[in-house]
């Protein structure tokens, strides 16, 4: 079984990715992170802190223009048995006027998914 | 209604109809080939030929070629992964990797089958459009046309991909190119600067063709093709036919998203497509096929790309707002027949319009039978290098923009609208609101002048649909400051739309050339509104409200701009001399060498300096072949001599010969 993130940037991301490594890790899962950054290629120093860790994972080609659509076919791809995403601190009415990937990913996939927030510290800025 | 279609398809039974309708099929397939033309280069290319035809005529040719050049687009994606116009690249996602798995067949019949029906369905949508539209249409008076009028080019310039300060700056630069000429309320000259040239107005085959068709040649001539592997046609046709009858839903739902992305001014081909591929994977309950050749990948966009360009006609003939570029140079070769799209189309010429519709069907499902029987020809032909095709292309273009007026000043106006394109084009200005607003620059002053004589005060702004447009006028404004006070107050900010790769690529976007245009854009408007002082009041008003726009925007832009390069980070040095880029460097070659042709023109001849312009170019620039070069020449130095003989088409005569 397989762990897959869906990496969109930011510090959620990060976040996102350290959740999500710590459960492939505790359930001797395979982890496959998406990388689905809008700006292809922005930070991957995120991505480089896995690879200090030494932790293995498989990188997930993004071929469809859609970031949350490429999370989900990953999902679909790998027999996923978790997502693993970032979730921004909103408020309802934020939520309302905009939409986003997370939601795409929370409302359309078919395996459990783990939303995770960033520390409260590192939002503001 | 019923009567008027079937006597429409009766007339289409006249040989010289169907004969149109072919060409122009044939012409929309090739046009298709050829990265960057697209619909608008059909409709350019062909327009000119069409100007000692009956309208019925011209409509079967335009129309043929307009409703098949995404048919054949779908080959060079396909077959060589290298996609013939920015709409077709949805499709090379899942169409390439079908045929590097030896299914190029199964892929094309998708295809094109899916093209055809698009076609077919946009055809219907329009058909369904007019009985719909009629009444509406019919009860609009000059107050709700105007609020249209004023809708189409904001909705052109806020929906348009890129910035929509950007699409704004052009919408009002093409709305007061608009102007020039002869002021339809007071009969006096404005922006004409004293010359009687411009007297007349600038020609719109001019403007199209110079901001899109010689601005794509000047970009693209210096890409050179690679010689690559036409992949092997491969088996699958039964296939597809079969997998296309299952998956008849999104060939469907392709084929509504592609007409309403076409009703909506702005929204062409390229987003239409990308927006049905993004609703075809959306929907999939299985998605681990997409990108890696799932027919449904195909089927939605290649549906989408065809119904655009019905989607496109739809508000052109019903209202008179172009829904997209090659829909506006249609509403303007209606114009010069005295047809006048919006209302009175509907009462006065309800043949045309279903000429138009029988045109559409009729082509679609033409050009996808020509498409299955000439596969491997059309992959040929589109692994020509652009540099070859640029020399004919300019011929072409140039001849045509000479048919209108019958005056060398207006090819030079083309090729100063070339430069003034490619520069939009190449710092991310979207052309499309610029080609809308010129369109409407008169019908808009038109419509206010009426609404303010027949209406006294402004009562006619509380008039129940000039509310209805007002509204969707703001609501984009609106939301959008919403948006910006909550990003400010730091609440939320909103993941980015991943957008597809837009046809204004915008290579220079953020260098100084940018900067330059929008200096330049301040400049016009500063100009312009000096200049209207000199007019009477209501020839003044509407060029200072404009201009009054415009100079607002503009600097805004500048400030964007400027800002930018004040807050770059110190250690990475500032390019502040214009580098010139080797592309800038390639498109300012060939304009030089544009103009080269022109002056030659001037001096002896159309034949004359073609038979100088076409080799020369040919060697120096596309390095191609004696023989090539040779045969190229000859055929097309025979071919604008016949041309006259054949159509009422004529060459420029230079001075050296008259002696």
């Amino acid at each position: 079984m397989t762990v897959v993130i869906g990496y969109f940037g930011g510090p959620e991301g990060k976040a996102a990715l350290h959740h999500g490594a710590m459960e492939a890790q505790n359930h001797g899962q395979r982890l496959v992170v998406v990388d689905a950054t809008p700006t292809t290629g922005s930070d991957s120093d995120a991505l480089r802190q896995l690879d200090h860790g030494g932790i293995e994972y498989q990188l997930h080609e993004a071929r469809l223009p859609d970031p949350a659509e490429n999370v989900l076919q990953a999902a679909q791809e790998h027999s996923a048995s978790l997502i693993v995403i970032g979730l921004r601190h909103r408020s309802p009415v934020g939520k309302l006027l905009l939409g986003s990937h997370a939601q795409r990913v929370l409302l359309e996939a078919d395996v459990p998914v783990l939303a995770v927030k960033s520390p409260p510290s590192a939002t503001t800025g | 209604m019923g009567e008027a279609a079937l006597s429409a398809l009766a007339s289409l039974t006249d040989p010289s109809l169907l004969v149109m309708l072919l060409v122009g099929v044939v012409a929309g397939l090739v046009i298709g080939l050829i990265p960057g033309l697209g619909g608008t280069g059909a409709v350019a290319v062909l327009m000119p030929l069409t100007f000692g035809m009956d309208a019925p005529q011209a409509l079967a040719l335009l129309i043929g070629a307009l409703a098949v050049v995404h048919t054949s687009d779908t080959v060079a994606a396909v077959l060589l992964g290298a996609p013939g116009s920015a709409s077709a690249s949805v499709t090379m996602l899942d169409g390439y990797a079908m045929a590097k798995k030896g299914q190029a067949g199964r892929a094309l019949t998708l295809a094109f089958l899916s093209s055809m029906a698009g076609g077919l369905l946009g055809a219907v949508g329009l058909t369904l459009a007019i009985p719909l539209a009629r009444p509406l249409v019919l009860s609009f008076g000059s107050p709700e046309l105007f609020m249209l009028t004023v809708l189409g080019v904001a909705l052109a310039a806020v929906l348009s991909r890129g910035n929509v300060a950007k699409g704004l700056t052009a919408g009002l630069l093409g709305l007061l190119l608009g102007m020039v000429g002869t002021s339809p309320t007071t009969a006096e000259y404005r922006f004409t600067f004293g010359s009687l040239f411009l007297g007349d107005g600038l020609s719109l085959v001019a403007v199209a063709l110079g901001v899109f068709g010689l601005a794509e040649i000047a970009s693209r001539v210096g890409q050179r093709g690679k010689p690559e592997q036409i992949v092997k046609v491969g088996g699958g046709w039964l296939d597809g036919v079969r997998e296309w009858l299952s998956h008849w839903t999104h060939v469907l739902r392709g084929a509504l998203i592609g007409i309403w992305a076409g009703v909506l001014p702005g929204i062409g081909a390229t987003a239409g497509t990308w927006l049905a591929y993004g609703q075809a994977v959306a929907t999939a309950k299985d998605k681990k096929e997409f990108g890696k050749g799932d027919p449904r990948g195909i089927v939605g966009p290649e549906s989408a790309n065809n119904s655009v360009e019905a989607g496109d006609l739809i508000p052109t003939l019903l209202f008179g707002i172009p829904g997209g570029v090659p829909a506006a140079m249609l509403m303007g070769m209606l114009l010069t027949y005295g047809v006048q799209p919006g209302p009175s189309i509907v009462t006065d010429h309800l043949d045309l319009l279903y000429l138009i519709v029988w045109s559409f069907a009729i082509a679609s499902v033409l050009g996808a039978l020509l498409c299955f029987l000439s596969t491997r020809g059309l992959a040929r032909i589109s692994l020509v290098p652009f540099a070859v095709l640029g020399p004919g292309l300019v011929v072409v273009m140039l001849l045509g923009a000479f048919q209108e007026g019958g005056q060398l000043g207006d090819l030079w106006v083309m090729l100063a609208l070339g430069v003034f394109g490619w520069l939009l084009k190449s710092t991310g200005f979207p052309r499309a609101p610029f080609l809308i607003g010129f369109v409407l620059a008169v019908p808009l002053e038109r419509y206010y002048f009426l609404t303010d004589t027949l209406n006294d005060g402004f009562g006619w702004l509380l008039r129940p649909w000039v509310l209805v447009f007002l509204a969707v006028l703001l609501a984009p404004a609106v939301l959008r400051l919403v948006r910006a006070v909550r990003a400010r107050r730091n609440l939320d900010h909103d993941d980015e739309d991943r957008q597809p790769p837009a046809e204004e690529e915008g290579e220079l976007a953020d260098s100084t050339w940018s900067l330059f245009t929008a200096f330049g854009a301040l400049a016009v408007f500063a100009i312009g509104f000096l200049t209207a002082g000199s007019f009477s009041a209501e020839a003044r008003l509407v060029p200072r409200l404009i201009c009054t726009l415009g100079l607002l925007v503009g600097a805004y832009l500048v400030w964007r701009e400027l800002r930018r390069r004040t807050r770059r980070p110190a250690r990475q040095p500032a390019e502040e001399v214009p580098k010139l880029a080797p592309d800038v460097k390639v498109a300012a070659r060939t304009f030089a060498w544009m103009a080269t042709f022109l002056l030659l023109v001037t001096l002896g001849g159309y034949v004359a300096a073609l038979l100088l312009f076409v080799p020369a170019f040919l060697l120096y620039v596309a390095r191609a072949r004696i023989r090539v070069v040779v045969v190229y020449t000859l055929v097309t130095a025979a071919l604008v001599a016949v041309l006259p003989l054949l159509l009422p088409v004529h060459l420029p005569t230079g001075i050296l010969p008259s002696f």
